[in-house]
């Protein structure tokens, strides 16, 4: 026994040491430059950086370099969007080693940069809590949740923020949520569906602080508000590459990754697959159910199996991009989940990320609160708000080396009408539609409504105890035509 | 120069406090190096820690409780360790405990049922779950020899099972991992419950569990010191073979002790679930089974120094909270309690510096 | 200060445990070649002195010199290095290596290449020195105790010992191996090798010792000279007071059968028949001495009788009532469980008191003994502190160990703490057992006291029959008497003693008439006379009685 326990704080203390050292060594300010280099017409960024690095994919250590340099000195040019560069233009190629901190940066340790801090209010200031269920560093859901923190601090004037990682569901997240409203924050999101029922206990308690849950259905009329948003439309993109990519491997045959039977994952995986048909109607959908949502072990798996099973292209669900490695390390491809950069080093084969874009609707609502305007609401946001984004696809963006060129244009298509609102989770959940054993579900000429699409049974809503909204009628509880026949969701009650 | 440990021969009463605090003391300058190197004032880390433990005007209730299970499991934990039966299953205890209580809550008892008799009978769901969980290993120890310390770890792993199977099947509540919450008939009283009479009892969320845990620590104080039953759990602890040669049956004192070792760990999972958690989900428990085993053993096995440390370690659980990320309080913890075992060699042995020689001197000279 | 004929000198040495002076001002000093006996009760401080000159311990006061010069040791390898080398009363070697192995066994040399033929060769040219044979590649598990002790020795010699302090040698040796040990050691002193030899036993102090230094409560009383002294002035030295060596008894009167044996068998440890239809009865007011060699059946009859072994057949009848089917039935048989258990070693500590956890060979249930009590039987184990008694607890615990269950100290579900601890003053005080108090652990005391502490313990539970194995085994002579004034004051009450011993002196002293036993059958009984010793010794090698006197 004591030897054990010994052991385990040996490794705790060598862990921490390690997790400490600071892995961003090179700050800003600190950027050499290589060389300089003036820009040509017919230039890019990624020609150039096959040019000096050998790699197109290096093009954000030159395009970061420059604009870090820019800073300092106004003869390097600012550049807004990778994608346009002018001729004239004056670009630090900056060391191998710093392209390699700013590349390696975003794979191994996106957050480094965080140091230890105690959350705390500073007087005067607006001040935000944010509640993780995970590490800041899981290149994942909570990372994507920390951007739109940072964004916080980087875009609106006298706020201060604070945050809390691994924080278990239940208990112990009432007592970090009571003692965040207790030290005064002013508004404090709670980002995972298990501090639902904890966040509404302490806003009952705290009228004056504004609580703001994320991915559940609860709310109050002054202080309780929900923040949700349709994957789903992203998840269709998803869906498009990876049915284009299928087709063009030969196999028509895709794998996503399912972390749990809940409305949630269900919707978007069954956005996936009719987002794949739209592309590849010979397309066959596989799934597997890991009952995790960071678990690199559980996902890797899942991936591999669904390879053995014929699968080229992966899609997942869950946390970490390894299932995009697993298919790159057979020759395949796949897509990513949660931020932005979560296929940072693995672009050759990846096909693109449905991510989250928490920052501006994360600023809405504290300026909201700042402002006395804020009304809790159940806000479930959409492409067209600015929330969620396909990289590859968005401003600035190219698309992955790997993404079929001839499905380019009818994406860019698809996300113009998601973006304009004409194409939405309504129109994609339109009848008809049937399962994957052939029975209808959702007759002809029939949209789905939100509750339908968020499983709302009477069932889930008296065992969550929410209120003020519609039990479904269709409920999310099928997988569409486009899985195979075989697949099923793992029984529930 | 070289640096020797013997054994020390006899132990000045005032060491095994010295070494605590002395570790306490190496501990926190440990811990406050990594902090400085991190960024962080230490004493501005440690006065929060302290603050938010143990200061605060609510630091008690929530202290309080964290400590709940830590003391119920912990308390289960010493009997057995009291007769030598090295139960570290308390965590597999602890999760059945639980699950029969959410069963009782949920679906055995309808909602409507009175809250004493609701509590009376999650209370004993929850001990009946945990000693059967206990018994087993129990019986097997004594009726074919089987090893204790593996049956019972490994009965843990199958009870953490046997828990999500639930919580993700039968018993989900929309595929979360959890189940719908207990009907407020079967939640312990808490402080926050009387906040609207007395308002400062506002948002205190110590419950009844507590109270369990210091009567449990009376009984079993009393049945150590003065019961006949207490008698034998101390001789089969110190010499099987004296007990065996007094007459005392060892099989029914292994099993009894089993029964009664995972009741008291059953009983916290199901003061947790009642109290704290409300409802019955995965991982609910972050290790308390375990960290009972280290609260058992540094409260020397004495239900009341039991109540002691476990306090002293909820208030570290609590206080991990202002730290961020997350892994720093965990590592002070961790470092806390690797000093404070370490610290335990010096109360046994001394280091002493000597010379390469031992010294010498001629007889004249004396 | 000449050029000193000592091998060693202590001065002045005093040495403090709580509650304990053990060693005060003693002077001791020890000539080169000779063999110096430390003669001393159990308790006197001989160990405890010889364990400051191992290094074990320090002095709190006084010094020690070699040749003149003053020494100070912490470890028993600074001594060793200093040529003293102690061999313990309990062996340190490892039981699954080669004698060879344990000889280098914390050596410096050789660093990583170990030459064992070269080595084999060593050890083999030190045993036929010495006559300490032993075979150098046998593993030490497979050697009886008399060759593990010449382990130890050969392993001090090898390590460059001159000094050699020897704790109790004879204590686990059969007649013949002291013999040979006696050999050995003095061919070592004819070879400038120094012996201090640590005994209590008189017969042997006079057999072998030059010199004689006798300890009494961690004083030294006397240095004799070893030619000129006499057992009974050495047990008045080392006692303090006149000793008698044959207790003063008036003849038996037997009463009723108390105990009656009628028939039995059982199995030993590894299921072979130890005990083959013995019968035997003892009555009332007389002791049944069992002689025979070890081994030959007495453990598992002791056991039979009290209840800690099942019988394969026969009866076993205390006071007219059957015993042994009731205890069958209680205990529970563990074949089941003797293998397979796996062996998990964990250390816990837990303040001051280690614990430690080997219970892969603890079988859950041998057999338990409820019964005993209540029939009138009190047992005296062979195993003082693994069977007698529970060496963390308390005197008070351990006083309490069979009386607990019942009234008055047994009240309802509880103990009566005060009764206890007041009765235990009393037997304290009654039987003589030396201790500060009676909070004091069982392991602190010596062995004389310990087993004076289990005697008051079964003697006060009023017992009708008294089973005794062995009770004086390694016990000094101040204690053997005060034990075998206690049985003989028991027997003179009416209570049936079976006393079993290998120890003939014994049996021919305290015992109304002896049994001799040999593969566990009674080959024939005999009364308790000098003169019938040969005839003993025949039947204990094996010869029916009849036969004996047939020749």
């Amino acid at each position: 026994m004591k030897k054990v326990v010994s052991v385990l704080s040996i490794i705790t203390l060598l862990a921490l040491i390690l997790t400490l050292a600071p892995a961003n060594v090179l700050a800003q300010d600190e950027v050499t430059c290589e060389s300089d280099v003036v820009v040509q017409a017919d230039d890019w960024l990624s020609k150039i950086a096959d040019k000096f690095f050998g790699d197109v994919l290096t093009f954000p250590a030159i395009f970061e370099a420059t604009n870090a340099k820019a800073a300092a000195d106004d003869s390097y040019a600012t550049i807004a969007d990778a994608n346009l560069i002018e001729p004239g233009w004056k670009l630090c190629i900056p060391t191998a080693e710093y392209a390699q901190v700013i590349l390696g940066v975003g794979v191994e340790a996106p957050t480094s940069a965080e140091s230890i801090q105690i959350p705390t209010i500073v007087e005067g200031m607006t001040n935000v809590a944010f509640v993780y269920v995970g590490h800041i560093g899981d290149g994942g859901w909570t990372y994507a949740h920390n951007e739109g923190r940072r964004y916080l601090e980087a875009n609106l004037e006298n706020v201060n923020t604070a945050y809390l990682e691994s924080v278990p569901e239940g208990a112990d997240a009432e007592r970090v949520i009571r003692n965040l409203a207790r030290q005064g924050f002013d508004v404090i999101f709670t980002t995972s569906f298990g501090y639902m029922d904890p966040t509404g206990v302490v806003a009952e308690e705290f009228p004056d602080t504004a609580f703001v849950h994320i991915s559940g259905q609860k709310k109050n009329a002054t202080n309780f508000g929900n923040v949700f948003g349709a994957m789903e439309e992203m998840k269709y993109m998803a869906g498009m590459v990876a049915g284009a990519k299928a087709a063009e491997d030969g196999s028509n045959r895709v794998g996503i990754i399912a972390p749990f039977p809940i409305a949630e994952v269900i919707r978007l995986s069954n956005a996936a697959a009719l987002g794949m048909r739209r592309t590849c109607p010979d397309c066959v959908m596989d799934i597997r159910w890991i009952f995790t949502w960071f678990d690199p072990v559980k996902e890797r798996e899942a991936a591999e199996s669904m390879l053995d099973a014929g699968a080229t292209v992966i899609i997942t669900g869950a946390d970490t991009p390894g299932p995009v490695q697993a298919a790159g390390e057979r020759g395949f491809t796949g897509l990513a989940y949660d931020s932005s950069n979560a296929c940072l080093g693995l672009e050759a084969v990846c096909l693109g990320v449905p991510y989250w874009n928490w920052g501006p609707i994360y600023a809405d609502i504290v300026n909201g609160v700042r402002d006395g305007t804020w009304v809790p609401e159940d806000y479930y946001g959409s492409t067209a708000d600015g929330l969620l984004g396909f990289y590859g696809f968005m401003e600035c963006q190219e698309p992955y080396p790997s993404v079929p060129a001839s499905v380019i244009p009818e994406m860019q298509d698809v996300l113009g009408q998601m973006q304009a609102g004409t194409f939405n989770r309504f129109t994609m959940f339109t009848g008809p539609i049937n399962d994957n054993q052939g029975n209808e579900v959702i007759p002809a000429g029939v949209s789905l409504s939100q509750s339908d699409l968020e499983g709302l049974s009477e069932g889930y809503m008296s065992a969550f105890s929410i209120e003020g909204r519609e039990p479904c009628t269709i409920c999310m509880g099928y997988l569409v035509e486009g899985f195979d026949s075989t697949a099923e969701i793992p029984p529930l009650n | 120069m070289r640096v020797k440990i013997e054994p020390r021969l006899d132990v000045p009463r005032w060491m095994p406090f010295a070494s605590i605090f002395g570790a306490l003391v190496v501990a926190l300058l440990l811990g406050a190096i990594l902090l400085a190197y991190g960024g962080l004032d230490p004493v501005t880390a440690y006065w929060q820690m302290l603050r938010v433990g143990f200061l605060e005007p609510y630091s008690f209730s929530d202290t309080m409780v964290k400590a709940t299970p830590l003391i119920l499991a912990g308390l289960g934990v010493a009997v057995a360790f009291k007769m030598r039966l090295w139960n570290i299953g308390a965590e597999g205890q602890l999760f059945l405990g639980a699950w029969a209580t959410a069963g009782v809550a949920l679906f055995w008892l309808p909602p409507t049922t009175p809250k004493p008799i609701m509590l009376a009978v999650m209370t004993l769901a929850g001990f009946v779950a945990g000693a059967v969980w206990g018994a087993i290993p129990g019986v097997l120890k004594a009726k074919l020899g089987v090893n204790e310390i593996i049956s019972s770890l490994m009965l843990t792993y199958v009870a953490i099972q046997y828990n999500n199977y639930f919580v993700y099947g039968p018993w989900a509540a929309g595929g979360f991992g959890l189940t719908a919450p207990f009907p407020k008939t079967a939640w312990f009283p808490r402080l926050t419950d009387y906040g609207n009479a007395i308002p400062a009892l506002r948002g205190l969320t110590a419950h009844m569990g507590i109270v369990y845990g210091i009567i449990a620590a009376v009984v079993l104080y009393v049945i150590f010191k003065y019961s006949k039953w207490g008698y034998e759990l101390k001789v089969i602890g110190d010499n099987p073979n004296a007990a065996r040669y007094a007459g005392m049956n060892l099989s029914r004192n292994i099993i009894l002790t089993m029964v009664i070792s995972g009741g008291l760990a059953g009983l916290a999972g199901m003061s947790e679930l009642a109290g704290a958690v409300h409802r019955l989900q995965e991982n609910f428990s972050p290790g308390y089974g375990f960290t009972a085993i280290i609260v058992a053993w540094l409260g020397r096995l004495n239900p009341l120094g039991i109540i002691i440390v476990g306090y002293l370690f909820g208030g570290l659980l609590v206080a991990g909270d202002v730290i961020q990320p997350a892994g720093i309080p965990l590592m002070i913890q961790g470092i806390i309690l690797f000093c404070v075992i370490s610290a335990d060699t010096f109360t046994r042995y001394r280091i002493r510096i000597v010379r390469a020689a031992p010294v010498t001197a001629t007889a004249a000279e004396v | 200060m000449s050029e000193s004929q000592f091998a060693f000198e202590m001065r002045g040495i005093t040495k403090r445990f709580p509650g304990v002076l053990a060693n005060d001002n003693v002077d001791f000093a020890v000539r080169e070649g000779e063999i110096h006996a430390l003669l001393g009760e159990n308790g006197a401080g001989k160990s405890t002195l010889m364990n400051m000159l191992n290094g074990l311990y320090r002095p709190d006061e006084g010094q020690i010199f070699i040749k003149d010069q003053a020494v100070r040791f912490s470890s028993p390898r600074e001594a060793i290095n200093h040529g003293i080398g102690m061999v313990h009363q309990h062996f340190m070697l490892v039981p699954t290596q080669s004698v060879a192995e344990n000889l280098i066994l914390g050596q410096s040399a050789p660093r990583f290449y170990i030459n064992y033929s070269e080595l084999e060769a060593q050890v083999a040219e030190l045993s036929e020195k010495f006559g300490l044979a032993v075979d150098p590649r046998a593993k030490i598990w497979q050697l009886s105790v008399g060759e593990q002790q010449r382990v130890e020795v050969l392993k001090m010699l090898y390590q460059g010992a001159k000094i050699l302090i020897m704790d109790e040698p004879t204590a686990v040796l059969t007649p013949q191996e002291v013999t040979d040990l006696f050999d050995t050691l003095r061919s070592m002193t004819a070879s400038g090798h120094t012996i201090v030899f640590i005994s209590h036993k008189l017969d042997e102090v006079v057999a072998i010792a030059d010199r004689v230094t006798v300890l009494q409560r961690g004083r030294v009383t006397a240095t004799v000279e070893g030619k000129d002294t006499t057992k009974a002035e050495l047990a008045r030295l080392m006692v303090g007071r006149e000793v008698l060596f044959r207790i003063q008894k008036a003849p038996a009167q037997p009463g009723a059968e108390a105990l009656v044996i009628e028939n039995i068998s059982c199995e030993n440890d590894r299921g072979l028949p130890a005990l083959r239809n013995l019968s035997l009865t003892v009555r009332a007011g007389e002791v049944v001495g069992i002689a025979g060699v070890a081994g030959n059946g007495q453990t598992e009859l002791a056991e039979v009788i009290a209840g800690l072994r099942a019988a394969t057949e026969g009866r076993v009848i205390v006071q007219g009532q059957e015993v042994t089917g009731k205890r069958v039935a209680a205990g529970e048989q563990s074949e089941a469980s003797k293998g397979g258990s796996w062996d998990i070693q964990v250390s816990l500590d837990i303040g001051d008191s280690s614990i430690n956890l080997s219970k892969g060979d603890e079988r859950p249930e041998k057999q338990a003994a409820p019964i005993m009590v209540s029939e009138g039987l009190a047992y005296i184990p062979a195993d003082r502190t693994g069977v007698g008694s529970s060496p963390n607890l308390s005197l008070i615990d351990n006083l309490i160990l069979k009386a607990y269950r019942r009234p008055p100290i047994g009240k309802g579900w509880r103990i009566d703490l005060s009764l206890a601890r007041e009765q235990a003053e009393k037997l304290v005080e009654q039987f003589n057992v030396m201790t500060p108090n009676v909070d004091t652990p069982a392991r602190l005391l010596s062995g004389g006291n310990l087993q004076k502490l289990i005697l008051a313990r079964e003697i006060s539970s009023r017992p009708k029959v008294i089973i005794a194995v062995y009770p004086v085994r390694g016990l000094d002579v101040g204690a053997i008497e005060a034990i075998h004034q206690m049985l003989i004051d028991e027997r003179n009450r009416g209570t049936a003693i079976l006393l079993i011993s290998e120890d003939l002196d014994e049996l021919l002293s305290l015992s109304d008439r002896i049994v001799v036993v040999f593969e566990g059958q009674i080959m024939g009984e005999v009364p308790p006379e000098d003169e019938r010793v040969d005839e003993i010794g025949l039947m204990m090698a094996g010869t029916r009685v009849e036969a004996v006197h047939a020749s």
